[in-house]
């Protein structure tokens, strides 16, 4: 996620859940971890029994808050304003820790001149806003001078005006305690409650750590709300020390892997950038170029890509072809879910493959999606069991309602049996970068294969037809390394897989003849049993751009080096950050930027809080770790200027992927909305933003359309708040959960959880069914009644908010109105990621009507005509949708959903 | 799951129901008042689990009890030469000891396993007791009956024929005394649980099932046709017991913890039974109305019998009167 | 305690059945996240049939009580009162203080120092294993219902139709048959934050002990164990650490082992078939 990437330089959990333990203070703000993570949770409870303050903000009293030292009831969406509230105090009051700010962090850069905040230009825009193509122009973002990134120009008394600390003291100036309170509905002696808390647990002998999921994340602003909190770590002092961090908790099971080894549309594996085919990257030389950073370790972008382009066209690869550059497809668009989705709706596009995936459930504005989907001329499920996602067609609300028909659908759906996880063997990258090798348990049943024998087989299909074709457009399949050896049911051997991530030794070991079995070459032979490459490599650093190296993942290298052990299977833990079990990328490293562990000047901070240290005598860091750092680079290091790469990073700037090893607090470069975070509503809010008249994150992209509308602010037809989330008792869209009677009997039905206050004003019962209604449709649940829903009070107004989880659908034994239903379809600016934590709804006592009634029902609650821009600072149909999303490149990302 | 299964089924039926009703079975806490839960203990569930014996239980226990007080009457007309009414107390106490375990083993789970009652003798078990109680008066009645037919009927005579009339007595007696522990014994094996309606009545209960058993067994004797003086006055006695019990469980109250004898409908079952038992029979018999006084007191057996099973179920689904309980 | 990995006895091998070592349960709600894994591993593992789906209004819990389908419930309290020192809202600046608090506990079968459900069995087929443990034999069981309606606790129960093996008694077996492998009972196993600790169960009193102590030394002023020593139930082996009474637990307070009542009930039976015989015999012998 560009949150963590622009501001520490990899998107990813700075640190590893067994850490939590040795927290002094834990925020747990945007998840519920106790539901959704309930097996990391045990090092927050160990954290607790070792006397830590537990804390969760969060718009419900969750089975989170229930093990909490603090519960702060949030507005859905308020969290900027609140955690700015702090980094106010923080700054106001001195309560930073100065050393660490001072040189580990870009606080005494100094911006340039023409910088203009949120605060003082146009209320609500930064400097460099253009209307018409509705994104920024960052240039006035950048620093002063013609250091560039790499050699700022710094003031270390951070006395300097424009200096970073000194523009972010103006910029959350105006987030008092009050103006908290106005936002977010929290009392200041609550507020202050948690800032001290806190503050408390920052400096040499403490750490606090901050543990966020999807509650920041699924907001038109997501990642600035992750930028706060990474704003707060680094004034703190808690990024890459012990029991600090930020504990980016991701959702399914491998979700950190996929976008390591990506299924994103927008980059290449390792966060590399898919070329854009906008003209600007024809070449490789202009890609590279482009890509390349001139200090800090991106410098080394070319061994990356190269070895990718070695790992995906082997020999075909050559130095002369540019080693298959132009085979490499080029992005010519947004082409993102919601992107396809639409075309789909437009019967722009014809068919489909879905893999694990439900979106006829999970995602937003499902009724839309279901919709689409019967516009596919055919489409491929592959799931363990019949989900919505492939039952839509005669099973669905719609065709229930007659909304479609069985016999005029014309989609063909071919499902596929899927195995499911203890079926298979293959590696799970985990939220804490962590791979670990799962063994298969058992044999699939029946027809069930693997996702890795589908892609196999498909892919040997896809190249033998095109070797029979002379089409130009065929060559990049033709030109793949297609080398995967194969058991006799053509499983793919997953071992030689992830030796290829792992990267090797395109020929023999120091020669330049082709390799032979004598060279030590580990899962080197190829279907045909002839040698395939070269050994193994040991981590990325041996990685080079002349085509010597292949790697199919550059940040996993290591996990299967020549030693011939694969690293993902080992399960043996020598310490508290469990090295010896499983492999965290990169090189095994479980807190990342842990140079920042120690001080200036290479000692430990304290003793209490040790991790990495300067090691005088040997002239290396050393420590229970692996140093995040060059190994030998001394503390008191300073670069010329003239260097290149690594040598440009000082010996005390932690960060080392910045071209200036500092941690920042104000991201020059790499975001889409803003430098800073500042609070924007909702896209759908029951009030205005109490801080200037710009209501919504105007980088936004709202995929305007009819089935996809949304309600202005304040809007009476749609009073409440609604937030969605996630049961213990369940997974995701239900396709793992609904379908097992020992988890669905758990959570037998949809149910809504509101407050007693608002239950009384609707005359509710607990127990009662109930009807939710918003712009996109209408889903009936049971009403549960529960004090751990509470009214917020904003600005005098008094905002009721509901909860429901998303888990249901019409498939399976038990059913339920998906959620969905009711929630719009945006795009925040960096990411696309929908707004599916704050939306506008109302409720109506009683069921919904079944069948065809239901469409006069709706009529009632929601006015069908009208222009499909209700909001006004939504841009009509046919206006530029903003910026083009790319957020997942160089600096990685992390849960786009 | 298939979506076939019987779960789901019942998942359907419950919609179904929900969607005609307008309303849901299992609604959970009022909000009225607040939403935190204002029932009694955890959400009202019982704390103890309440019987899950069905019809046939209360039938053995009132077709038990007047078999094996039948066996006592024998005996003892017997021992004073009734020989007839004795025979005729005799089959009935046959017949109740073959209704007996046919109406145990078909409320059983597993009615094959019945067997398994027998691998065990456990003294601390009630029903362990009980069905050797049961199982010894089989074996006393059912060669009794026969020994006293062939007697009665003087199929064999002389030598033969005595040692019948003493096999006879023997087994007749045998008959009375596990029979009147046959009758008595249901009250201890519900008195003897974690029921808080049934323990705090553990002492009136077997009295209740004895007396009850007796009377019955000499109604069910008088309506065949045996108008003695004898069963009269047993008759009068277990009417006037009957009536002591009713006085004593109307004054014996333990407030919540026995509420379910005092109330709802198995309050009444148990009242109506003690009615007809008692006071009702009494004045029927005073006005010399006997087969009525005898029907009446039948129906109030077999009524209470039903009545106490529900008191059971009633009070261990009551969370409050397991709390209540302690303080008894 | 949390977080000891595999040197955590509920995650270590074990020969606690081959050494006749008695082992408990102690569960923790203070530290329970009512995730509801204990529930679900004991069906995966005991292969306990689904009992309904049946949504009750109850907060999270749609379980309900402990049954012959349900060896494992956890409950879920929502009651107005403060946990330990937590602040959960507005801190009195809006509204008048109203404290509230979430409770989850893990309740199961207390497998009985003295097992009212062991006593009643006539057939023999409850027995006391070498751990300690109550446990029902499925083979033996015939379905009389007697244990039922002994159980202080209302835990073990006869499943109905038509559910497999409909007809006989169920309750927590302890995981005896994982226990003789040296496995431990498969819900302590899953316990992400080891509210239910498996173990030795003279250690695990000194840990309840501790525990108390250690949390009413945090503010949590109405913590206490629950474990009926005094009554005739002479204590149990799966005990619980509760915030507050245990009728808000639907745990009797002084629960009795119903064979206390056997010798009054027994005393009147007699009586009474005494009276009986003697009113026969008086009968005839003054009225005919
Ligand atoms: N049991 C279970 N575990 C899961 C999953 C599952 O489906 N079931 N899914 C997995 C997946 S895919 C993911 S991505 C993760 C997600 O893990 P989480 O993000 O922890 O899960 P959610 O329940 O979606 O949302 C977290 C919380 O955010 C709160 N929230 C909503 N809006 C706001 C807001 O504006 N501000 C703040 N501060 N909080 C807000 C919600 O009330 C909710 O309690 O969980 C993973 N783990
Ligand atoms: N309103 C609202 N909507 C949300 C969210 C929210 O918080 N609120 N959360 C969002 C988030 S974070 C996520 S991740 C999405 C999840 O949305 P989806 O990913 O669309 O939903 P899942 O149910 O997780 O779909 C996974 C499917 O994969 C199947 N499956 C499991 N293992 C395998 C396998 O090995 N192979 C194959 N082929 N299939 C397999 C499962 O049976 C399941 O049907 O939902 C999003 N939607
Ligand atoms: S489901 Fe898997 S990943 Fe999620 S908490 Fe449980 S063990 Fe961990
Ligand atoms: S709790 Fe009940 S079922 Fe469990 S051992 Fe005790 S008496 Fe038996
Ligand atoms: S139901 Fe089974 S376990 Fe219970 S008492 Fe009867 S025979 Fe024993
Ligand atoms: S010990 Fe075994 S049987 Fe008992 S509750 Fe735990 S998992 Fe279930
Ligand atoms: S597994 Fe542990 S934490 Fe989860 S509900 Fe059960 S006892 Fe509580
Ligand atoms: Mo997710």
């Amino acid at each position: 996620m560009p949150g963590l990437g622009t501001s520490f330089g990899r998107g990813g959990a700075t640190t590893a859940q067994q850490d939590l333990a040795n927290a002094d203070c834990i925020l747990i703000e945007g998840s519920s971890m106790a539901e959704a993570h309930p097996v990391g949770f045990r090092w927050v409870m160990k954290a607790k029994e070792r006397g830590a303050t537990i804390i969760h903000v969060d718009p419900r009293f969750s089975r989170t808050s229930a093990l909490a030292d603090i519960w702060v009831p949030m507005r859905a969406g308020g969290d900027i304003a609140f955690l700015g509230g702090i980094i106010r105090h923080i700054i106001e009051n001195n309560l930073f820790f100065r050393d660490y700010v001072v040189h580990f962090t870009n606080a005494s850069c100094i911006l340039r001149e023409d910088f203009r905040d949120t605060e003082e230009g146009a209320a609500g825009f930064f400097s460099g806003w253009n209307e018409g193509q509705r994104a920024y122009d960052k240039k006035s973002w950048a620093y002063n001078g013609d250091g560039g990134l790499s050699f700022p120009e710094r003031d270390l008394t951070l006395q300097h005006p424009r200096c970073v600390l000194q523009t972010l003291r103006r910029h959350f100036a105006r987030y008092t305690p009050e103006m908290v309170e106005k936002i977010c509905g929290i009392s200041p002696a609550l507020f202050y409650k948690v800032a001290d808390a806190l503050v408390a647990a920052s400096g040499p002998e403490k750490t606090a750590a901050i543990c966020y999921a999807l509650g920041w994340t699924q907001h038109s602003k997501g990642v600035q709300i992750i930028r706060t909190a990474a704003i707060l770590q680094l004034l703190l002092g808690n990024i890459g020390r012990p029991g600090g961090g930020i504990m980016a908790l991701r959702g399914h099971a491998s979700i950190q892997g996929s976008t390591d080894i990506p299924t994103l549309y927008d980059i290449l594996p390792g966060y590399l950038s898919m070329p854009r085919g906008d003209g600007s990257e024809e070449t490789l030389r202009d890609y590279l170029a482009h890509q390349t950073k001139p200090t800090g370790l991106w410098n080394n972008y070319p061994n990356y890509f190269i070895s990718l382009m070695k790992a995906y066209y082997g020999k075909n690869a050559t130095a002369e072809n540019d080693f298959g550059y132009s085979w490499v497809p080029k992005l010519t668009g947004n082409h993102s879910f919601f992107e396809y989705l639409y075309d789909m709706a437009d019967g722009k596009m014809e068919g489909m493959f879905m893999m694990g995936q439900n979106p006829a459930v999970a995602a937003a504005n499902s009724r839309f999606q279901r919709t689409s989907l019967s516009k596919l001329k055919w489409l491929v499920v592959r799931d363990m069991v019949e989900i919505e996602a492939a039952t839509f067609w005669y099973d669905s609300p719609e065709i229930e309602r007659g909304e479609l028909k069985t016999e005029e659908i014309e989609t063909e759906v071919f499902f596929f049996p899927a195995a499911g996880h203890a079926e298979k063997e293959g590696a799970f990258t985990n939220t804490q970068r962590l791979l670990q090798w799962r063994e298969k348990a058992v044999n699939p049943p029946g027809d069930a294969r693997s996702e890795g024998w589908f892609m196999h087989q498909l892919a040997l299909r896809l190249i033998a037809k095109a070797k029979q074709s002379n089409d130009p457009l065929d060559e990049p399949l033709r030109s793949l390394d297609w080398w995967y050896p194969e058991d006799e049911h053509g499983e793919p051997h997953m071992e030689s897989v992830l030796a290829e991530i792992n990267g090797w030794y395109t020929l023999g070991r120091g020669t330049e003849a082709p390799p032979t079995l004598a060279d030590g070459v580990v899962f080197g032979v190829d279907r045909d049993g002839k040698p395939h490459h070269g050994p193994q490599v040991d981590g990325f650093p041996r990685l080079k751009a002349d085509g010597s190296t292949a790697s199919g993942g550059w940040i996993y290298s290591g996990v299967l080096g020549p030693d011939k052990i694969n690293k993902a299977n080992t399960r043996n833990s020598k310490d508290y950050l469990g090295h010896g079990w499983g492999f965290a990328w990169p090189g095994d490293r479980r807190i990342i930027y842990n140079r920042a562990s120690a001080s200036p000047t290479g000692e430990p901070w304290s003793e209490r809080k040790k991790l990495i240290w300067w090691d005088q005598a040997q002239r290396k860091w050393t420590g229970v770790d692996v140093p995040d750092f060059p190994p030998e680079k001394p503390p008191e290091f300073r670069p010329t200027g003239n260097e290149s790469g690594l040598d440009a990073i000082p010996g005390d700037a932690p960060f080392m992927l910045h071209e200036d090893g500092l941690g920042r607090l104000h991201v020059p470069q790499g975001l889409q909305d803003g430098p800073m975070p500042t609070h924007y509503e909702p896209l759908e809010s029951p009030v205005h933003n109490a801080l200037y008249s710009r209501d919504t994150n105007p980088a936004v992209n709202w995929f305007t359309r009819q089935e996809n509308r949304f309600a202005p602010p304040g809007d009476p037809r749609f009073p409440f708040v609604l937030t969605t989330y996630r049961l213990t008792e369940h997974h995701t869209a239900g396709g793992m959960s609904r379908f097992l009677s020992h988890l669905a009997e758990l959570q037998p039905e949809l149910f809504t959880e509101m407050s007693p206050e608002l239950a009384a004003e609707l005359k509710i019962d607990n127990g009662d069914y109930i009807s939710i209604v918003s712009l996109r449709g209408a889903i009936e649940s049971r009403a549960l009644v529960s004090r751990r829903m509470r009214p917020v009070h904003l600005n005098g107004k008094t905002v009721h908010q509901i909860a429901m989880p998303f888990h249901f659908g019409s498939a399976g034994p038990v059913k339920g109105g998906a959620t969905n239903d009711l929630v719009p379809i945006s795009g925040e600016p960096n990411v696309t990621i929908m707004e599916a934590k704050a939306l506008a709804c109302n409720i109506v006592p009683g069921r919904l009507p079944r069948g065809p009634a239901f469409e006069e029902w709706i009529k009632k609650y929601v006015p069908q005509g009208g222009p499909p821009n209700l909001h006004p600072e939504q841009p009509p149909p046919g206006a530029s949708p903003g910026p083009e999303a790319g957020g997942h490149g160089l600096q990685g990302k992390i849960d786009s959903r | 799951m298939t979506s076939n299964s019987p779960s789901e089924k019942r998942l359907e039926e419950l919609r179904e129901q929900a969607w005609k009703d307008g309303v849901v079975p299992g609604k959970g806490v009022d909000v009225a008042g607040g939403p935190i839960p204002r029932q009694p203990g955890y959400y009202g569930q019982p704390v103890v689990k309440p019987p899950v014996w069905t019809w046939e239980i209360p039938f053995y226990f009132f077709i038990g009890g007047a078999g094996g007080m039948s066996a006592v009457i024998a005996s003892a007309a017997f021992t004073f030469h009734h020989v007839d009414l004795a025979r005729a107390a005799m089959w009935l106490a046959a017949a109740g000891s073959i209704l007996s375990p046919i109406l145990l083993i078909m409320d059983l789970g597993r009615p094959r396993l019945f067997i398994n009652m027998l691998r065990v003798f456990k003294p601390q078990s009630a029903m362990s007791m009980g069905v050797w109680i049961l199982v010894m008066f089989i074996t006393c009645v059912v060669p009794g009956l026969i020994a006293l037919e062939l007697h009665a009927l003087q199929v064999f005579t002389g030598p033969m024929d005595q040692l019948l009339r003493i096999a006879a007595s023997f087994l007749i007696f045998g008959s009375a005394i596990f029979g009147m522990l046959l009758a008595t014994y249901t009250g201890v094996l519900i008195g003897a649980t974690a029921i808080p309606a049934w323990f705090l009545h553990r002492v009136l209960l077997p009295i209740h099932f004895g007396t009850a058993g007796l009377g019955s067994a000499a109604a069910l004797l008088e309506l065949l046709g045996h108008r003695i003086a004898a069963l009269n006055a047993l008759g009068y006695y277990a009417a006037a017991v009957e009536s002591a019990l009713l006085i004593w469980l109307s004054v014996d109250k333990h407030g919540a913890a026995d509420r379910a004898i005092h109330e709802h409908a198995s309050g009444w079952l148990i009242r109506i039974g003690e009615i007809l038992t008692g006071p009702l029979a009494l004045v029927l018999r005073l006005f010399s109305l006997v087969p009525f006084a005898a029907i009446s007191f039948l129906i109030g057996a077999l009524v209470s019998r039903f009545g106490w099973i529900a008191v059971g179920k009633v009070s261990g689904s009551d969370p409050e009167s397991v709390f209540a309980a302690e303080h008894y | 305690m949390i977080g000891e990995g595999i040197q955590s006895t509920n995650q270590r091998k074990h020969s606690y059945v081959q050494d006749r070592v008695e082992v408990g349960f102690f569960t923790d709600p203070s530290v329970c996240i009512g995730c509801k894994a204990c529930e679900v591993a004991c069906k995966e593992w005991n292969q306990v049939p689904d009992d309904g789906f049946t949504w009750s209004g109850n907060s999270y819990d749609n379980t309900g009580h402990l049954g012959a389908s349900t060896w494992r419930h956890v409950m879920f309290l929502e009651q107005d009162r403060q946990k330990g020192n937590q602040i959960t809202g507005p801190m009195g600046l809006t509204e008048a203080e109203d404290p509230f608090r979430w409770v989850f506990l893990s309740d199961v079968c207390k497998h009985c120092e003295e097992a009212g459900c062991l006593e009643a069995c006539p057939t023999g087929s409850i027995v006391r294993t070498e751990v300690g443990s109550v446990l029902v034999q499925n083979d033996v069981c015939n379905g009389c219902g007697y244990c039922v309606v002994s159980c202080p606790f209302g835990v073990i129960d006869r499943r109905p139709e038509p559910l497999p093996d409909a007809g006989g008694a169920f309750k927590c077996t302890f995981c005896y048959d994982r226990q003789k492998s040296g496995l431990v009972p498969a819900c302590a196993k899953v316990c992400p934050t080891e509210s239910i600790v498996f173990g030795r169960l003279d250690d695990l009193r000194a840990r309840g002990a501790e525990r108390v102590q250690q949390l009413q030394q945090s503010g949590y002023n109405d913590a206490q164990l629950y474990d009926p020593t005094e009554t005739s139930v002479r204590g149990i082996h799966a005990f619980f650490l509760i915030l507050g009474e245990p009728e808000a637990y639907g745990l009797p307070p002084k629960p009795q082992i119903p064979t206390i009542y056997l010798k009054s009930a027994w005393t009147s039976a007699f009586a009474t078939a005494i009276a009986s015989l003697i009113a026969a015999l008086a009968a005839f012998a003054f009225f005919s």
